[in-house]
């Protein structure tokens, strides 16, 4: 069944386009310019104004040196690829492309889960979020810890962590903490002194271009604190809700983030994208735009958390495979998944306008690419991407990578069916 | 819309003359769901065939509407929203699956956390002041863990459960760390408990994030389990369900217009009583007064005279039983005879200990129905009466519930997390509970049967909807995504 499909699409595909019957080929073989951005107003991309795929993957899990295949965090600073497993602390050498180092509780990890990493630009310090042990810090070999007894730390359940110039904020369970780290003060920000009705923080990512922090919190939807404001002596949060402020529903899709329980927050070039475990958001300043399942772009309404790589890009971890946003206008998706021994990224388009669901445009045969498709979290390198999933960790190796639109030659097929046949 | 409304009306009636014959009936006993229930066996042969990479084909669960929400009583009712959520269940789309069991296990190992020591109050400085529920629903959970022991353990192996016992009112969240330390430390295979709005939420979402099921039994508050998170069930009617068979009676049977509100100020009453607020304005009878009151304070005359000053019909009090209590002592004693109402805290011996004769009269939200005859209903208080010289109440009841249904799932899954999870969250049918028939909904909350409770001549006495003929809106049988005629609300 699945050979016949396959054999019908590329006929369709060729009849299309006029080219032979598609094979697998490597990104990195596409030369075409990036398009131009489309004016307002102007016709949809034609069905050859594709996205960039990634087709070279590398993956990482306990076969090759990870202390555990359960991974909850991944960053990158320059050659370094720092990742947190439910299990220890890995070291990923870039060039080398293995395992460089791993860290467990044995070897002075204060705790074993570790659930988000930052680096400090500065000095290269690790800054470590840890899932019920409290803050750490790894600089020059050593482990410094920090917990809710012996320090302004107000939950040893730490979900993320953000270096800020001098200051390092913790995402807590109950709360955040910033610590100055020359100053050695701690700032407790919860419901008594910031817009957190709940005080469930999950994420917490800084912005130097908006030199803004922002909390993703569960039951608070998305809080964002301006330095400037802050520096100024001025009120420093604002705070963006759910506007229908219901549970059960998302009333408007474009009338802001689509749910206050949210999970992931980014900013990049002025826009926030936002994500929760009932779709995601993204918000320019001026606009909202809401994504779900429903239109047949995202993979699923389920995410971790989301990345943002520029205004147009974001990628957001969801339980349903890695969901690429790369084009506003016209929207376009990729989806990574994998698929037993095998991988596909699916391209999703909304080819015109007017439709209400995005049309499956190319389907491209990756071979393993996410080593799961369950995505936990997620960092850009460059042109390269990194994800964290619950089984392992997945390199996407962009060689040639493009942003937004170009014209290249298909790299799969490009399904009959409309989205709304697809999609889950 | 009326005649939809009529006819449901009718239909209520119909079912409540039927119940009320079968409530006479004592019913068998059915104790668990049989292990050999064909959907189950299939249930089994889909998630035993697995890799890591694979998800199962399983159905999952669609609700035609969510939490059974009559038409007239759904947010923003006049439109089609753009997404309507929970009326699909969650799939659990992770490895978990293919996870090997453990070679050697000298127990298996359960949590259960709840408020059970006594420490400082987050909410009034003072101490705390859930054991009086905690302490009964970790008496339910241990007499259900005991009761399997007797019966051979873990069958499998023929090893005994053991429970590990965490206290979650401690300050700064830490119900967190205790989680946490169960999954990673004690390796438990589910968890049962939490009460605590707060401390619930914590937990799940650490239990999302560490893989380990979350059995509750004891938080009513709605936004609970409207997280969307695949890890969760919950085996207790919640405050939505409660607001909606008080808000019917009050306004849709007794006809009232002008209802009065005091609630506590923490999470507990500001979640349990907005679907009463809400339920009041999209039935055009929006609460003239809603006064908060910070637990423990002991004095209401400031909050009372006010609610007072704005002549209401009825007051409704959403809060611990012993504020609930004070309340209506000093209502009373301030000329207030309006009748009173309240959430399902205030039907405890120390509600009616502290109001003596005022509480003749009141009527209260119950999860349950504690007069229904059933045989494993009277076998569970007679157990736990000869266990722990006491009578159960609702936490112990509910918490028996759920620690049999969990180690129930672990007989059915083994040890594996995400298949125990599985199990639960495809039950093929209700769980039999000793608090009634447990129906999950595609959300995995208990949308089973809730009542009210009246104080009369000395004692409470449960009533069902049927029972005092309440009407229900109409419940429109499929989402209002699909549902045609709706203007959209999609922009």
């Amino acid at each position: 069944m699945r050979i016949l499909r396959r054999i019908g699409l590329m006929a369709i595909v060729g009849a299309r386009h006029a080219v032979p019957p598609p094979i697998l080929v490597l990104a990195a073989g596409v030369s075409a310019s990036a398009a131009p951005p489309a004016p307002p107003g102007a016709p949809h991309a034609s069905p050859l104004q594709l996205p960039y795929v990634y087709t070279k993957w590398r993956q990482f899990t306990t076969e090759n040196g990870l202390p555990s295949d359960h991974v909850f965090a991944v960053k990158v600073n320059g050659n370094d690829v720092w990742v947190g497993t439910d299990d220890g602390l890995a070291l990923i050498d870039k060039q080398q492309g293995k395992v460089a180092k791993v860290w467990k509780e044995k070897d002075g990890l204060p705790f074993r889960a570790v659930d988000g990493i930052d680096v400090d630009p500065n000095t290269g310090d690790v800054w470590i979020a840890l899932f019920g042990g409290g803050l750490a810090r790894l600089s020059g070999g050593r482990f410094d810890h920090w917990n809710q007894l012996n320090s302004g730390l107000v939950n040893d359940v730490v979900y993320g962590v953000a270096v800020q110039g001098d200051n390092v904020w913790a995402a807590t369970t109950a709360g955040c903490s910033r610590l100055n780290f020359k100053t050695h003060q701690w700032t407790i920000f919860n419901e008594k002194n910031s817009p957190m009705e709940e005080i469930w923080n999950y994420a917490v990512t800084y912005s130097k271009q908006a030199n803004k922090v922002f909390l993703a919190v569960w039951g608070s939807g998305i809080l964002e604190y301006d330095l400037e404001k802050a520096a100024r002596g001025e009120p420093a949060w604002n705070e963006y809700l759910d506007p229908d402020r219901e549970m059960e529903i998302d009333l408007y899709r474009d009338d802001g983030i689509n749910h206050v329980i949210d999970t992931g927050v980014t900013n990049v070039d002025g826009v926030m994208w936002t994500s929760s475990y009932f779709g995601g958001s993204r918000y320019d300043g001026r606009h909202w735009r809401g994504f779900s399942d429903i239109e047949g772009g995202m993979p699923s309404l389920f995410h971790n958390n989301v990345k943002g790589r520029s205004a147009d890009e974001a990628w957001y971890c969801s339980d349903k495979g890695a969901g690429a946003i790369v084009n506003m206008e016209p929207e376009t998706w990729v989806v990574y998944t994998r698929e037993g021994n095998n991988g596909k990224a699916v391209v999703k388009q909304r080819t015109r306008p007017d439709a209400p669901t995005l049309d499956t445009i190319e389907v491209v045969e990756t071979g393993i690419n996410v080593p799961h498709s369950f995505i936990i979290n997620a960092d850009v390198d460059g042109n390269d991407v990194w994800l964290a999933t619950a089984h392992g960790v997945g390199w996407g190796i962009g060689d040639g990578y493009y942003p937004r639109l170009k014209e290249r030659a298909p790299l799969g097929a490009a399904p009959a069916q409309p989205a709304a046949a697809t999609a889950r | 819309m009326k005649r939809h409304a009529l006819i449901a009306s009718a239909l209520v009636v119909v079912a409540g003359l039927l119940f009320a014959a079968d409530r006479k009936t004592q019913a068998p006993l059915k104790e668990w769901i049989a292990f050999d229930n064909p959907r189950l066996i299939e249930l089994l042969k889909k998630i035993n065939g697995v890799d890591a990479f694979t998800v199962p084909a399983l159905e999952v669960r669609k609700d035609d509407n969510y939490a059974q929400t009559a038409e007239d009583l759904e947010p923003f009712g006049g439109v089609k929203p753009y997404q309507e959520f929970f009326l699909k269940q969650m799939e659990y789309t992770g490895p978990g699956r293919a996870e090997p069991e453990p070679e050697h296990v000298d127990t298996v190992k359960l949590g259960f956390i709840g408020p059970i020591t006594s420490t400082v109050s987050a909410a009034t400085g003072g101490k705390s002041h859930e054991e009086a529920l905690g302490i009964p629903m970790m008496q339910g959970a241990r007499l259900a863990i005991e009761e399997w022991n007797a019966r051979g353990g873990y069958l499998k192996r023929k090893i005994p459960f053991e429970m590990v016992t965490k206290n979650d009112n401690g300050l700064w969240g830490a119900s967190g760390n205790e989680i946490i330390r169960m999954a990673y430390d004690d390796k438990v295979w589910g968890i049962l408990g939490t009460i605590d709005g707060a401390n619930s939420h914590i937990a799940i979402r650490v239990a999302l994030k560490a893989e380990v099921v979350m059995v509750n039994s004891g938080d009513t508050d709605p936004t609970f389990i409207e997280t969307n998170i695949p890890w969760v069930v919950r085996v207790i009617g919640d405050d939505r369900q409660q607001a909606y068979i008080l808000a019917d009676y009050l306004y849709r049977t007794l006809k009232y217009e002008r209802i009065g509100l005091i609630r506590a100020s923490n999470r507990y009453g500001r979640f349990g009583i907005r679907k009463v607020v809400d339920t009041s304005r999209r039935l055009q009878k929006p609460v003239p007064i809603e006064m908060a009151y910070k637990v423990g304070q002991g004095d209401f005359s400031l909050e009372l005279t006010r609610l007072k000053k704005t002549n209401p019909q009825a007051v409704v009090h959403w809060g611990d039983a012993v504020e609930g209590a004070q309340i209506l002592n000093q209502m009373r004693k301030m000329g207030m005879t309006m009748p009173y109402y309240a959430c399902d805290r205030c039907v405890s011996d120390e509600f009616v200990k502290i109001t003596g004769p005022n509480a003749e009269g009141v009527v209260c939200a119950f999860p349950w129905d504690p007069e229904r005859r059933d045989a494993k209903l009277d076998k569970f208080r007679k157990a736990y009466r000869e266990r722990f010289g006491a009578e159960a109440e609702t936490y112990a009841a509910h918490a028996y519930d759920g620690m049999n249904m969990l180690i129930w799932a672990v007989q059915v899954a083994g040890l594996n997390r995400a298949k125990i999870r599985d199990v639960l969250a495809y039950l093929p049918e209700p769980w039999p509970g000793v608090t009634g028939d447990i129906p999950l909904s595609a959300c995995l909350d208990d949308v089973g049967d809730v009542y009210l409770a009246k104080r009369e001549k000395s004692a409470w006495h449960y009533y069902s909807r049927a029972d005092l003929g309440i009407p229900k809106g109409y419940i429109p049988p499929v989402d209002r995504l699909s549902r045609a005629g709706n203007q959209t609300a999609q922009k």
